[in-house]
């Protein structure tokens, strides 16, 4: 299960590929986040946030594929070693820096 | 009598007369022997040991201040990423919720619909606010 993507070239979204992708989710899908989170705080009842919560996944897995077909080798470096060390990041670093070199954080 | 062979002296009258054979000090006497003690006063003084005490004491705590750091740091780094990725994995699991649920209502509507009164569909608690279904039976496969 360490591939990131399955056979279309779709990338999977397991939590090894998520958490190697966390930054870059964090910096570039932040506005649906925070919209889903609002959303959430404000009626915890999931049919409510549900076209929120598709935009925030929308953004997501749009970024992962965005991400796969930039920078595919380091990130299936990156995402391999996550799997491996259960999405421990101070086990991966040179892994990170590599992805982080090739797809940079902006 | 090999005694007086030994020690003979010429002119011995008897035993009685033989010379000391003796094991003495020698000619002079033995040399002084010290037995006091002298056990010098130097070394670090009560105040530099407590200085150097203390001294390593606060150097260990600074370390250990500095590696909390480092740590508290990663584990920043491990929240933010869990709080990141928080918003895909809970709009999977309403979506997913959001259909059993619908399928549970239909359930609930066919098997309650010869009670009369029965208000088929939602039928919660009173405050207004939406609470997670409590029985449990959603997902038997998992639990």
């Amino acid at each position: 299960m360490a591939n990131v993507a399955d056979a279309a070239g779709e990338p999977i979204p397991t939590s090894s590929v998520l958490m190697a992708a966390a930054k870059h989710i964090e910096i570039n899908c932040m506005p649906e986040n925070v919209e889903f989170l609002k959303c959430k705080k404000k009626d915890p009842n999931p049919e409510k946030c549900l076209d929120k919560g598709r935009q925030a996944t929308r953004c997501a897995l749009g970024l992962l594929k965005d991400l796969y077909q930039r920078c595919k080798e380091p990130m299936e470096g990156y995402v391999g070693c996550m799997y491996y060390h259960t999405n421990e990041f101070d086990l991966c670093r040179k892994q990170q820096q590599a992805f982080e070199k090739a797809c940079p954080l902006e | 009598m090999t005694e007086a062979v030994i020690r003979k002296k010429p002119g011995m009258a008897s035993v009685k007369d033989m010379p000391l054979l003796q094991d003495g000090p020698p000619p002079g006497g033995f040399a002084p022997v010290r037995y006091a003690r002298r056990i010098p006063n130097k070394g670090p003084s009560a105040i530099a040991i407590f200085l150097g005490a203390f001294g390593a004491f606060s150097y260990g705590m600074y370390q250990v201040g500095q590696g909390n750091k480092i740590r508290r740091a990663l584990k920043e780094e491990k929240y933010a990423a869990r709080r990141a990725i928080l918003p895909v994995l809970q709009a999977e699991e309403d979506e997913r919720f959001v259909k059993d649920w619908k399928k549970y209502l239909e359930y609930e509507a066919e098997v309650m619909k010869d009670v009369p009164g029965w208000k088929v569909g939602e039928n919660v608690y009173n405050s207004g606010r939406w609470m997670p279904p409590a029985t449990g039976e959603l997902r038997p496969e998992v639990w």
